[in-house]
């Protein structure tokens, strides 16, 4: 009923504000986040790009919760990270945030399945069949269920990795590189997969990625230079993106 | 590359230590025992040579292995011998049993400790005791004694009290004169000592006008090897001569032999804590090895070739067998000073004095750290050799392959079955010792070699409720326990071990004791047994293990009391090897013991015969019938018939009547008596008649039925406890080995904790997960153990049930500790391993390379 009297407005699934992060102590000082403001709305698939060294994994991993901001505030949904304890944090991580690594995102002794509902076992909950259905259907992974990940390829690993980040509803999927370590065939089929969770289900993601092929798939691309956001680019194609890095000078 | 080896010890210390710490443990145990045992000795050596300082020449009867007295010197030898040329002076004295008793009534001391009355040496340079100022006077009269320093002390005696003394026979009441010291010494590993005037002692000792042994000094000039030589000239056969130095060595060698046992238990305890530790280090090594394959690839592809390597790894080995050494020596002194205030805390008063390290202790406690360390780095040493140069690129460990599983398999099998071929010639063949230690050894690693195939089918069958409890920790425990089989069951091996030991040594203490009470069920039909109260070894003169023959008689005029039945003990040569015989009263032993005599054989032996167990007869081939040669020590060699058989041993495997008994042996000292009541004769009346006889003889010890059951099964228990000893040992290297092994299997699994953090797992289901992987493997180790445990016990109990064993006994509660003792020592041993996982910081475990 309050759909019929509240205007739907995209919440930002995600926000940061005025971060900075520094490493190193005096002579190797490195500013990785440099003032960064970035939100990431719900049902959007965002790329953070840059090259190497600019902040993009720093960024990512501050937003996750996974790491920890010199100065400024990062929310997830409505909750500020920097006012959550270890254990606060865990639980946030398990309920509402999803990850894809770029390699070794399994767990070697458990089987696909057992992976995929990983998160869902280490808080004590089962999954929704038709939902954990869908999940399986969509990475195409019915018939490597009972796999352990050393039987599978890497593209079937990653996709396992996927399933598990969908299969708990998490309100945000935060990717690094997901199809780093895959042929191009495979980091093709991966991406169009996050896409389609985006498309279909609604599904939030931030991926970090310095690959514009890969953040062609994305709704959105924001550029870090040097720990700072120096753009920003809606419903990117590889080509284009190809050319505003080149003028990044990464 | 030795300093490569250098560092990369140096790189994981803390792992160094843990590594190191099963060596240290079974080092210390041996160079404190060699410690302890030579600085004992040490001091005796000095005390003694101090205490023999004046004697020249020591006269003393010859004994031959079937006395069980000491013997004696007739009178006139003194004279003999004082006028020998050469002997400045002589003086004869006597020792014997004297037991002072106490305030409370109870005999003091005793129990493997000598309880010895001697003579006051008028001669000071020939006495060996020492009245210091203060402590009153010696011995002049009949009525007086004078005892040592600490026995008084302990029994809050003071000059001038009255104290009760027991002797063989009789007791008698004596006023304390004098307090007497041994040398430097107040007392003396627990001996107590009385001491009497020379004529008085003579009386009481019952060697009235004779000696136990004569002393004598040389005058200036004259060698005592060569006053030895002229008084050994004039002796009778009967006695013999030695020097004072001699009679030192005698004495040392007595107080080795009565260190022997101790110092073997000890190094026992270090042969199983070396033997364990072995495992460790061998465990260790290999994981160290594989965690560095690229590094050793590396190393190869920069052309280091395959013998540079094995000796990088074996240098390792070396520096850390060394270095575990040496802190294992400086451990064992701390140990040994613990040894004897342990010792002493039991009463057993050792000497104080400077420790002594002598070299032999350092080499062979280093020689023991460094091989067994070396050894067991041997293995992983060939495998680090085996890495190719490729697996500097590759991700891939190698794999074990099926050839290695059935190399393993054919291993394991023919050591399994080779050590269980040397158990049972050891022990139905009776071949030694040797040969069932090294099959137990050999039981041991045959299993462990075994034990990787046992460990995932075992692992998926203790993993699955653990899994229920505790969901996806559970389940990923138990995951983690069945990825490396291997490394699971090695690192379970320590615990195997300790547990199959300690529950073999109860399967067999559970079943010698309900054989024991079958055995008094059955074969008693007594109300009361009587037995000294102090029990020594009845083949040993100096222990006394009787009671006096006039106790029995007194009861056997008691009207309340139905059968008085008496037996003695001696020694007979037979068939070449001293025996121990049993006197009983043919007459009335069927009334209180179940004999199963064969037919007129109690009849026969009545009138001077033998009677043989059955199983003896068996094993010596003779005939019911045949004569037999026995030597006596007094009556020299006599020939006596076989007149019949009976059924068990426990009271000996060969009978005499107590009539032939007399006629052979002087002795007049009862060594038990069985009693039932008078008909309509309660056990409070009967009780009382003899208690109140007994009142009289200190030495007496009297049981009733469940109390002699109780008794018997309490011995049992004593030596149980010190195998406690043993599993606490195994525990304590056992839990090093698992914290060890899991430290470094959650090193290399770093990423993965980093991962499961990262999906949302809580530290404390990080550590909970560690924990059960640890209760897994330690369980796992429990269960080989105790089944190992129970086939020893079973073979064990098989190959000695015709000495009366009467099948197994599986004492459940003790094993069912065990298992919960090993359990707890998994979770303990992964404390800190659990806490460190949990404490990774997420990002960089999941960046951890």
């Amino acid at each position: 009923m309050t759909t019929l009297t509240q205007p739907r407005i995209k919440l930002a699934a995600a926000r940061i504000d005025e971060a900075t992060k520094t490493y190193g102590s005096n002579g190797t000082r490195v500013r990785a986040l440099d003032g960064v403001s970035v939100q990431f709305e719900s049902g959007r698939f965002t790329a953070i790009m840059g090259p190497s060294g600019s902040g993009k994994s720093t960024l990512l991993q501050c937003t996750a919760g996974l790491d920890t901001l010199d100065s400024g505030t990062v929310f997830i949904g409505d909750v500020e990270l920097g006012s959550l304890n270890d254990r606060q944090l865990t639980r946030l991580r398990r309920d509402r945030v999803g990850f894809i690594f770029q390699a070794f995102n399994l767990i070697p002794t458990l089987t696909a399945e057992e992976n995929i509902l990983l998160p869902l076992s280490i808080a004590g909950r089962h999954p929704e069949p038709d939902w954990y259905e869908a999940v399986v259907d969509t990475v195409g992974l019915r018939d490597r269920l009972n796999h352990r990940p050393s039987e599978l390829s890497g593209g079937q690993q990653q996709r396992v990795a996927v399933a598990r980040a969908l299969v708990s509803r998490p309100e945000i999927i935060f990717a690094d590189e997901p199809s780093g370590n895959l042929d191009s065939k495979s980091g093709a089929e991966l991406l169009s997969f996050m896409r389609h969770a985006v498309r279909e289900f609604g599904q939030t993601i931030v991926m970090v990625t310095h690959d514009p092929v890969a953040a062609g798939y994305a709704d959105r691309i924001v550029f870090l230079v040097d720990g700072r956001i120096v753009d920003e680019m809606a419903n990117p194609t590889a080509e284009a993106v190809f050319d505003r890095m080149k003028n990044l000078g990464g | 590359m030795f300093l490569t080896s250098i560092r990369g010890l140096l790189a994981h210390k803390l792992r160094l230590v843990m590594t190191t710490v099963a060596i240290v443990l079974g080092v210390s145990f041996v160079a404190g025992t060699y410690v302890f045992t030579d600085s004992i000795n040490a001091r005796f050596d000095t005390l003694l040579s101090d205490v023999y300082s004046g004697i020249d020449v020591s006269v003393d009867p010859v004994r031959s292995d079937l006395d069980t007295t000491a013997g004696s010197l007739p009178a006139e030898l003194l004279d003999q011998v004082s006028s020998v040329n050469g002997v400045e002076a002589a003086v004869g004295q006597v020792d014997g049993y004297a037991q002072i008793i106490g305030t409370d009534d109870e005999l003091v001391g005793g129990n493997g400790a000598p309880t010895l009355g001697m003579s006051w040496v008028e001669e000071p340079s020939l006495n060996p005791l020492r009245i210091n100022d203060g402590n009153g006077r010696a011995p002049l009269a009949a009525g007086e004694v004078v005892v040592d320093v600490t026995t008084a002390e302990q029994t809050g005696l003071v000059i001038g009290d009255q104290v009760r003394i027991q002797f063989s026979e009789t007791a008698e009441t004596f006023e304390v004169v004098g307090l007497v010291s041994f040398g430097e010494e107040d007392g003396l590993a627990g001996a107590t000592l009385a001491v009497f005037e020379l004529s008085e002692a003579q009386r009481v000792l019952g060697l009235d006008g004779a000696y136990s042994s004569i002393v004598a000094k040389a005058v200036d000039g004259v060698a005592s090897t060569d006053l030895k030589q002229r008084v050994a000239e004039i002796l009778p056969s009967e006695a013999e001569a030695s020097t004072g130095a001699e009679q030192t060595q005698r004495e040392l060698n007595q107080v080795s032999a009565d260190l022997g046992f101790l110092t073997t238990s000890l190094l026992m305890f270090a042969a199983v804590a070396i033997f364990v530790g072995a495992f460790i280090i061998q465990n260790t090594f290999r994981i160290l090895v594989a965690q560095r394959t690229k590094e050793f690839g590396l190393l190869r592809a920069v052309g280091a070739d395959r013998r540079q390597i094995m000796t990088m790894v074996g240098l390792e080995a070396l520096v850390v067998g060394l270095i575990a050494s040496g802190v294992g020596i400086a451990a064992g002194v701390g140990l040994s000073y613990g040894l004897r205030a342990g010792m002493n805390s039991m009463g057993f008063r050792l000497p104080d004095g400077p420790l002594t390290v002598q070299p032999r202790t350092v080499v062979v406690a280093l020689l023991v750290g460094v091989v067994t360390t070396l050894i067991s780095a041997l293995l992983p040493a060939v495998k680090a050799a085996r890495v190719s140069p490729v697996a500097a690129l590759s991700d891939a460990p190698p794999s074990n392959g099926a050839r290695s599983l059935r190399t393993r398999t054919i291993t394991g099998s023919v050591t399994t079955f080779v050590a269980v071929g040397m158990l049972t010639v050891g022990l139905v063949a009776k071949a030694g010792f040797i040969y069932v230690a090294a099959g137990a050894g050999l039981v041991f690693l045959g299993v462990a070699v075994l034990a990787p195939m046992a460990a995932r089918p075992l692992a998926e069958l203790l993993g699955r409720p653990i899994m229920l409890l505790s969901g996806v920790s559970g389940k990923l425990a138990k995951e983690n326990t069945r990825r490396k089989p291997r490394r699971t069951a090695s690192t379970a091996a320590a615990l195997m071990i300790g547990i199959a030991l300690v529950s073999f040594v109860s399967i067999f203490a559970a079943s010698v004791k309900s054989s024991v009470e079958e055995t008094v069920a059955e074969s008693f039909s007594i109300d009361l047994a009587i037995q000294p109260t102090v029990l020594g070894d009845p083949s040993d003169p100096e222990s006394h293990s009787g009671f006096p023959a006039e106790f029995t008689d007194q009861l056997r005029q008691l009207p309340e009391l139905g059968v008085v039945s008496a037996g003695r003990f001696g020694l007979a040569r037979i068939d070449g090897d001293v025996e121990g015989l049993v006197a009983i009263e043919p007459e009335t032993i069927e009334a209180v013991y179940t004999l199963d005599p064969s037919q007129d054989a109690l009849e026969k032996a009545s009138d001077g015969g033998l009677l043989v167990s059955e199983r003896k007869l068996d094993e010596q081939g003779w005939k019911v019938g045949q004569t037999i040669q026995i030597e006596f020590a007094e009556t020299g060699v006599q020939s006596i018939a076989i007149d019949g058989t009976f059924r068990g041993e426990n009271l000996g495997a060969y009978l005499i009547s107590v009539a032939t008994y007399d006629a052979n042996f002087t002795s007049n000292v009862d060594s038990f008596a069985y009693v039932t009541y008078g008909e309509g004769i309660d056990d409070t009346v009967g009780r009382a008649a003899v208690d109140a006889i007994a009142a009289n003889y200190p030495s007496v010890g009297i049981q009733d039925k469940d109390q002699a059951a109780a008794a018997a099964k309490a011995s049992i228990d004593q030596l149980l406890a010190m195998f406690w000893g043993l599993l606490g040992i195994a525990i304590v290297i056992a839990v090093m080995g698992i914290t060890n092994t899991l430290a470094l299997s959650i090193a290399e699994r770093t990423r993965e904790v980093g991962l499961l953090r990262a999906v949302g797992m809580s530290r404390r289901q990080v550590r909970s997960m560690i924990r059960w992987e640890a209760l897994i493997v330690s369980l796992f180790g429990a269960t080989l153990g105790i089944g190992l445990g129970v086939l020893l016990g079973w073979s064990v109990t098989r190959a000695l049930g015709d000495i009366g064993l009467k099948g197994m006994t599986i004492p459940g509660g003790q094993i069912v500790t065990y298992v919960i003792l090993a359990g707890l020592a998994g979770v303990l041993a992964a404390a800190w391993p659990a806490r460190s996982a949990a404490r990774m910081n997420v990002l960089e475990a999941i960046n951890h390379e």
